[in-house]
Order: structure tokens, then C-alpha cells, then sequence
């Protein structure tokens, strides 16, 4: 395997690269260098960024070809960047060709590239081919080709080359050169495959997808966003709800209590038609009201409306209201954004519920400090403990909080005390 | 009933269709409103134009829906510390609770109401609340003093009431004078006076006179 390394149709195929690769090398920088030199030149007077914005499309192009020719000669299948998205108009197409990422990527493979291109392009001249002609060493001398000749002591002596005084000028010593051309030749391919080893390394981070950190990053942002797209969107459907559905019923309410005292304070009580239609009336007011109230429940499940003050306001309001004696602390720095504000509450509120219901103590703690950029919310009982995670309400919680790489974790020996301790980032 | 004062009424609600529900009301029961408006700035405009006997307000209200209401209704007593203001909001909130009483001292409580806006289609209550605020009392709506008495804090001392002076105590809490609550309980007035000084001994309580002290000593006592 290794000594027929320098056989192997894959050497061929990386040797062809090298040679490919040269020219495409050169070519690669010289184009980089001139767009970049004149697009910035000439960028004073508008031109130069047009000339900047369309050689990111070319450049892109150089990309896609030595992609192409990787996964041709190298089987390396490097998946392409997404497709250049032009802003609208001819100013927004020109600021997004100045800005693409990928591009500026592809310009810094391609300057990159040319070294490497060059290194290449020497180990398969000087290694093959030099060693294909010291492998032919002892021919060559006995051909007498290719030979330099030595005056010495008025004796003509061809030899094949030499080192320093030694001369390789007999045919034991062309048999030493051509022992070297082999090893040259079988090392070869190797010192080839350590320099497309960095090239195919270099491709991939800069000609590839966007590099796994900065994806990471980039899904980092999209996840915010839609968390807090989700939340405004509770926000509003709850206003909603109470400017339209929930003042809709109150005033239903109203009417119905009107008519429910018009009726009542009406004379002759005694007719059946009367009763009857106080009954109707009755019912009907009773329902609006339980509607209303279901309406309510409803949209505070939504969207808190205690939450409208911050959460110290809200988890005051939440502990006031706990049927377990409960003190709320909240030594925050600064409001974090609606979707978190939402989030902790809604933990603090089920870890609250879930120490009334289940850990039969006496009182209840909820502490909320910032540490930087992390927001601990802590909810303390003195109850029985023995809480756990798994199989309890709290796996839901700590699901929902695993959306802003929030964490939940629990300390409740058998015995108690139970603290559940949430840390959340105080930004999404 | 009939026999109650008509009332000058000033109405700050931002829903249309709540503000005509609450004027219609208010018209048959033989009130008068001067102005019904939307916002909070509207409401002190209308109140130095209109000089009412009351207002009631929306504690949400444009333009940022929080509690609007409330500053304007702090600020109306600011410069008139008795002025009475009926509060309403769509849900419990002990904040509110907090920044309503927590003012001028133990008078804090004298002509000040909160309801909860479903109980303004019970229209006895509401009027009564009404009236109650406007004559300089105190009117709280029994599901604010159930939620406070359902609480935890020092409420939990509530276990030692019986269930019936558990009642008294909450019909208390809301603003109601003995006689209000004897007549509601159908009891007589002396029997709920008993109830009242055994509420105060077990609690702990000072006895006071008027019925809006008593509220605030109640209030305190739920640790507000």
C-alpha cells in the first residue's frame, strides 16, 4: 500500500490537481488583487463599488470551479454557500455584493490559495520529475546524455551531476542517484497530500458552508427572533382580546344587569311571562359572566397582565397571591426582553403551584437575581423534598426553557429543603 | 335605592363599548355625566371643567395600556386628597391595592373604590360600590379580599375564624358598614358587632370607627 503509493490512481488524480490548480492559482489572486485595487481605487466615485460588487459574483464562480474540480479529482464533495441574494434595486444589489460573506470568503481562499497552488505546482516538478530523471541517472550515462564533462589530469570524464567536489561520474555512483530518484519518487505523492491536506481544509471552511461557530451564532439570532416574534405575538392577541372579545362581553354583561334589574323592579311580578323571562334573563347573565371570566383565565394564560410592570411588580402580585406564604426578592439590574420576562414568570408561577401542591411546607421563597448576563430564579421551600425532574409537570418547564437555553435544576433531598433553581440568559 | 343622590359622574374608559354600557347605567339609575372620555389626560381635563362628585376609571388606558388610570387617579387625589375615584380593571392586582391605600396615611382609604370590571354588569353592586365611594368610603370587590384571604402571609392566622366571621371579615374588607353586612347576612346588627370585636381579638386588631379604617386595618393585617 504505501510502496505503491506513488501508482495509486488517487496520486495521479492529485498530481493532475496540482497541475491544474497552478494556472487556476494564479489566475485566482491576480483577479482577487485587480478587483480589490481598482474596486477600492475607483470606489470614490461609485464605480469601484459596482466593479467590488460584481466580482463577488465572479469570484463566487472561481469558488463553484474549484469546488467542481475537488470533488472531480479529490472526491471531496464540499456542499456549496447559500446563493448570493441580491437587495432590491440596483443599490441594494450593490450592497449586498459588497458585504456577501461568502464572497469575501471565497477571495480569501482564492489569495490563500495561490501559495499553496505554488507549492504544489514545485513538489511535482522538482519531486517527479527530478527524480524521474535521476531514475534515469545510469542511462544517461551510459547514453552519455544530458552529461556535463570533466577536464581532469587531461582526461575527459563525463559525469551526471555533483555535490559540492564529489562527482557522480562512475556508473556505481549514477546507481546511487537512481536509488535516490526512487525514494524521491515514492515520497512524492506524500509531500503532495500534505499540501492538498491544508488546501481541502482551507476549502471547505472558506468555500463551504458558513463554519459551524458562526451557524451556530447565525441559528442563535433566528431562535431569538422567533422567540420574541412568538411572544409579541401573544402580547397582541391578548390586547386583542381585551379591547375587542372581553369589552364585547362586559358590556354584554351590563345589559343583561340592566335588564335583570328592569325586570325585577317590573309590575306585576306575578305575570308567568315575567318570571319566566327573569329566569332567561338570569341565566343569560350568569353565562356572560362565567364566559367573561373563562375569557379572562384564558388570556392571562396568554400573556400575564401583571407582566406589564416587570417582574418584580408581577412576582409581588404571584407571591401575594400564593396560597402558600410566599416572599418574593427581585434584585435585577435591567428589564430583560418580554419573551424572558414571560418565561420566568410562567416558571415561577408553576414552581410556586407545584411547592403549594406538593412539598406540604410552610413557606415558599422566590428569589430572582442577574448575574451579568443570567438571570437565577430561585424558588425555595421548606417542605418534604424528594422532587425530581423527570415524570413531574417540571419536565414541561424545563423543555420550555430549553428554548432559550434556559436550565432547570432541582436539589430536594428526601427530608427537604427543595430548591429549583432556573438560570436563563437575560438575552435570547 | 331610589332615594340615593344623583351623582355627577366624570367616566374614563378606553373601550367604546364599555364607556356607553357604564353611561347607560349610570343614566337610569338617575346619575349624571358630564363627560365620559378615553384617556387619561381627557380625564383631569374633564375633571377641573367638570367639578363631579366622582370619577371612574379605566386602570388601562391609552397610550401604553399599563396603568394609566391609576397615575391619573393618583394624581386627581394629589391635588384633592378626598376626591373619590372608583377603580376598575380587568383582573386582580395587588399592586394596585398597594398604591391606592398606601397613600395619606390611614385617610388613604376614604373615598376609594376598586371592582373588577365583570361587576359592573352586576348592577346593585356596582351602584352600591358607587355610592359607598361617593359618600367618602371605601369599596373593594370580593374577589380582590377573596384572593387576599385565599392567599398565604399572616393570612394563614384567618384558620382560627370561624366560618361565619370569616364572612363578616370579608364583607369588611370590601367597605361595607355593620349594618350593610347584617342586612346581606340576614342577621341582626348586634350579632355582627359581636362577630366584628371576637374578628379584631383573635386578630389582634385595634377597634376603629369609621368603616374605611376598618378596611385598612384588615388590609394591613392581610399584609398589603
Amino acid at each position: 500500500m504505501v510502496a505503491s503509493a506513488p501508482f495509486t490512481r488517487r496520486s495521479w488524480r492529485e498530481l493532475l490537481y496540482a497541475l491544474v490548480s497552478f494556472p487556476l492559482g494564479v489566475f485566482g489572486v491576480a483577479f482577487v488583487m485587480a478587483t480589490l485595487f481598482f474596486g477600492t481605487l475607483l470606489s470614490v466615485i461609485l464605480v469601484g463599488l459596482v466593479l467590488l460588487a460584481s466580482s463577488t459574483l465572479a469570484v463566487r464562480r472561481l469558488g463553484a470551479l474549484n469546488r467542481d474540480i475537488v470533488r472531480r479529482l479529490l472526491d471531496e464533495d464540499v456542499p456549496p454557500p447559500p446563493p448570493f441574494r441580491p437587495g432590491p434595486g440596483v443599490v441594494g444589489w450593490v450592497r449586498s455584493g459588497v458585504t456577501d460573506r461568502p464572497g469575501w470568503r471565497a477571495r480569501g481562499y482564492l489569495v490563500v490559495k495561490f501559495p499553496l497552488a505554488l507549492a504544489g505546482f514545485i513538489a511535482v516538478i522538482a519531486l517527479r520529475i527530478g527524480s524521474l530523471w535521476l531514475f534515469l541517472a545510469p542511462a544517461q550515462w551510459a547514453a552519455n546524455v544530458g552529461t556535463e564533462t570533466l577536464q581532469s589530469h587531461g582526461v575527459a570524464q563525463h559525469y551526471i551531476i555533483n555535490f559540492g567536489s564529489f562527482y557522480f561520474d562512475t556508473w556505481q555512483r549514477t546507481l546511487l542517484l537512481m536509488g535516490i530518484g526512487v525514494v524521491g519518487w515514492w515520497l512524492a505523492p506524500w509531500v503532495l497530500r500534505a499540501i492538498l491536506y491544508l488546501d481541502r481544509h482551507l476549502l471547505a471552511d472558506l468555500l463551504g458552508r458558513t463554519s459551524l461557530p458562526s451557524r451556530v451564532r447565525q441559528l442563535e439570532r433566528a431562535r431569538a427572533g422567533a422567540v420574541d416574534d412568538a411572544s409579541a405575538r401573544l402580547r397582541r392577541l391578548e390586547r386583542d382580546l381585551h379591547d375587542g372579545a372581553q369589552a364585547e362581553l362586559v358590556g354584554l354583561v351590563m345589559k343583561l344587569g340592566l335588564a335583570q334589574e328592569k325586570l325585577a323592579h317590573s309590575e306585576p311580578h306575578s305575570l308567568p311571562e315575567v318570571a319566566q323571562a327573569r329566569r332567561l334573563v338570569d341565566d343569560a347573565h350568569d353565562r356572560a359572566n362565567t364566559a367573561l371570566r373563562q375569557l379572562r383565565d384564558l388570556a392571562r394564560g396568554i400573556h400575564p397582565p401583571e407582566l406589564e410592570h416587570g417582574l418584580e411588580s408581577a412576582l409581588g402580585t404571584l407571591a401575594a397571591r400564593s396560597p402558600l406564604p410566599a416572599r418574593a426578592t427581585v434584585t435585577t439590574t435591567e428589564r430583560p426582553s418580554p419573551a424572558i420576562e414571560e418565561i420566568v414568570y410562567f416558571c415561577a408561577a408553576e414552581l410556586v403551584a407545584n411547592a403549594a401542591k406538593h412539598s406540604g411546607g410552610s413557606a415558599v421563597a422566590i428569589e430572582l437575581t442577574q448575574d451579568g448576563d443570567l438571570l437565577q430564579l430561585s424558588v425555595a421551600d421548606d417542605g418534604i423534598g424528594g422532587a425530581a425532574i423527570a415524570g413531574s409537570g417540571l419536565s414541561g418547564l424545563a423543555e420550555r426553557l430549553s428554548t432559550v437555553d434556559g436550565r432547570l435544576k432541582v436539589t430536594s433531598p428526601l427530608g427537604g429543603p427543595t430548591v429549583l433553581a432556573v438560570e436563563i440568559p437575560a438575552k435570547p | 335605592m331610589s332615594a340615593k343622590p344623583s351623582l355627577r359622574v366624570v367616566v374614563a374608559e378606553d373601550s367604546a363599548v364599555i364607556r356607553a354600557g357604564i353611561v347607560e347605567i349610570l343614566a337610569d339609575r338617575g346619575h349624571e355625566v358630564p363627560a365620559a372620555v378615553g384617556d387619561a389626560a381627557s380625564l383631569i381635563e374633564a375633571v377641573a371643567e367638570h367639578h363631579p362628585d366622582l370619577a371612574l376609571i379605566d386602570v388601562r388606558m391609552p397610550p401604553t395600556y399599563t396603568d394609566e388610570g391609576l397615575r391619573a387617579a393618583l394624581t386627581l387625589r394629589d391635588d384633592q386628597p378626598d376626591f373619590p375615584v372608583l377603580i376598575f380593571s380587568q383582573y386582580v392586582e395587588t399592586r394596585l391595592l398597594v398604591e391606592l391605600f398606601g397613600r395619606h396615611g390611614s385617610q388613604g382609604a376614604a373615598g376609594i373604590g376598586y371592582l373588577l370590571k365583570d361587576r359592573v354588569g352586576n348592577v346593585a353592586d356596582f351602584m352600591d360600590a358607587l355610592s359607598r365611594v361617593a359618600a367618602g368610603g371605601t369599596a373593594l370587590d370580593p374577589e380582590v379580599i377573596a384572593e387576599l384571604i385565599g392567599a398565604g402571609g399572616r393570612a394563614r392566622a384567618l384558620d382560627n375564624l370561624t366560618a361565619r366571621e370569616r364572612e363578616v371579615l370579608s364583607l369588611m374588607a370590601e367597605g361595607r358598614s355593620n349594618a350593610a353586612i347584617a342586612s346581606s347576612l340576614v342577621v341582626s346588627e348586634r350579632a355582627i358587632e359581636k362577630h366584628i370585636s371576637s374578628i379584631f381579638l383573635k386578630l389582634d386588631l385595634l377597634p376603629s370607627g369609621t368603616d374605611h379604617r376598618r378596611v385598612l386595618a384588615v388590609l394591613e393585617y392581610l399584609r398589603l
